[in-house]
């Protein structure tokens, strides 16, 4: 009897942690736009606020010195040329191309 | 104490050197205005404080400004000055003339980590405050902003131009402001570049100089008004993604004012800015 509770819990417990992993294992997106004009981190900050209006968008970083904004997003998460086009210029700066990767978050 | 109406004058026209000399937007210099705008509906938040300092005379200036980006080129504000009242006997404040600006950068040229760019900018003074703690006028300012920004080195060029409206006084007769203009020249240096999210600073260094017609009184010039300055004005920049603190201190190296007037010993400058 006793044998068998600790078999149910551990079958629970596995169930439960399969679950609580499972989410961490999620597809997303990873999207690297190249931009121009990127000078200093205050200016950009419109940047980020332009994308974290984007549903879908998780995380933004920017790599001044590449010259790259990086976007985190969910897996079915689609950019056109022509959004990040107007995106950029109402932030200040200067689209130039884009390239996107799956990945495993 | 008798109350002179020309010392009177000569407050009124160092309250109004305070006055929106500085235009200054995000990444521009600390005492002269830049080509920067803001991106499209951003809203940019100012708290300043300014204080100027001459031979018998010690002022200090608060003011809350509002910016909002119409478009990614064209940004409009309202500025609310918080300074001493007109009156040379006194050391009270109130709030001073509402102050309405607009920018517009009509040309932007960017390469990876390097942006010049070139704007107009206008701001008009309004007669909000009345005499009081206003000039009783409604001024305009006009000017041009150049600016070129790299992920190490910064150089800005402008000039501004201020027309004074005249006034009539009730004791005295119909005064006329002697327009002002300022022209700018101003550098600055990161040392390191930081992450995004950290923090990021850059010195400045700036070259300012004010030249000031002379006012008059029923077509007569008053023999002390207007003239010319220049100052070297050392500055930083300090920011955190949506913050920023601005600060300088203006030094003069050359005062030629006409007559007898009290020169600048020094000015000092302190801005919160804030993009929501």
């Amino acid at each position: 009897m006793r044998q068998a509770i600790v078999k149910s819990s551990l079958k629970f417990f596995t169930v439960a942690l399969f679950f609580w992993i499972t989410p961490s294992f999620a597809d997303g997106s990873r999207f690297e736009i190249r931009a121009d004009g990127l000078a200093c981190p205050y200016c950009a900050y419109g940047i980020e606020k332009k994308f974290m209006q984007i549903k879908g968008v998780k995380k933004l970083d920017i790599d001044l010195k590449k010259g790259i904004v990086i976007v985190i997003g969910e897996k079915d998460l689609t950019f056109k040329e022509e959004q990040l086009k107007t995106l950029f210029t109402d932030s200040g700066f200067t689209f130039r191309k884009f390239k996107k990767t799956k990945i495993k978050e | 104490m008798i109350f002179s109406p020309f010392k009177s004058l000569k407050f009124i026209g160092l309250s109004i050197g305070l006055l929106y000399t500085s235009t200054a937007i995000a990444h521009d210099p600390v005492f002269s205005p830049g080509p920067h705008v803001l991106f499209k509906d951003g809203i940019e938040l100012h708290l300043v404080n300014k204080n100027s300092k001459s031979d018998n005379l010690s002022q200090n200036e608060q003011s809350l400004a509002f910016k909002y980006g119409v478009t990614g080129d064209w940004v409009v504000g309202l500025e609310l000055p918080y300074q001493p009242v007109n009156n040379p006997f006194s050391s009270g404040k109130a709030v001073g003339d509402a102050i309405l600006s607009t920018k517009y950068r009509f040309w932007r040229d960017d390469a990876p980590g390097v942006q010049k760019s070139a704007a107009v900018f206008m701001k008009l003074k309004l007669d909000t405050a009345g005499s009081k703690s206003g000039t009783d006028t409604t001024d305009s300012l006009v000017g041009f902003a150049y600016g070129y920004e790299s992920l190490d080195w910064y150089r800005w060029a402008s000039f501004r131009y201020r027309f004074n409206q005249g006034k009539t006084l009730e004791t005295i007769g119909q005064l006329n402001r002697g327009d002002r203009w300022f022209t700018d020249l101003a550098m600055g240096y990161r040392f390191q570049i930081n992450d995004y999210r950290e923090p990021d600073t850059v010195w400045l260094l700036e070259l300012n100089g004010e030249f000031s017609e002379r006012n008059s009184i029923n077509g007569i010039d008053i023999s002390s008004t207007g003239g010319e300055q220049w100052f070297v004005s050392p500055g930083l920049m300090w920011t955190l993604r949506n913050v920023a603190i601005k600060a300088g201190v203006q030094v003069p190296i050359i005062s030629d004012l006409n007559g007898n007037q009290e020169e600048t010993d020094y000015r000092t400058f302190l801005e919160f800015e804030w993009h929501i």
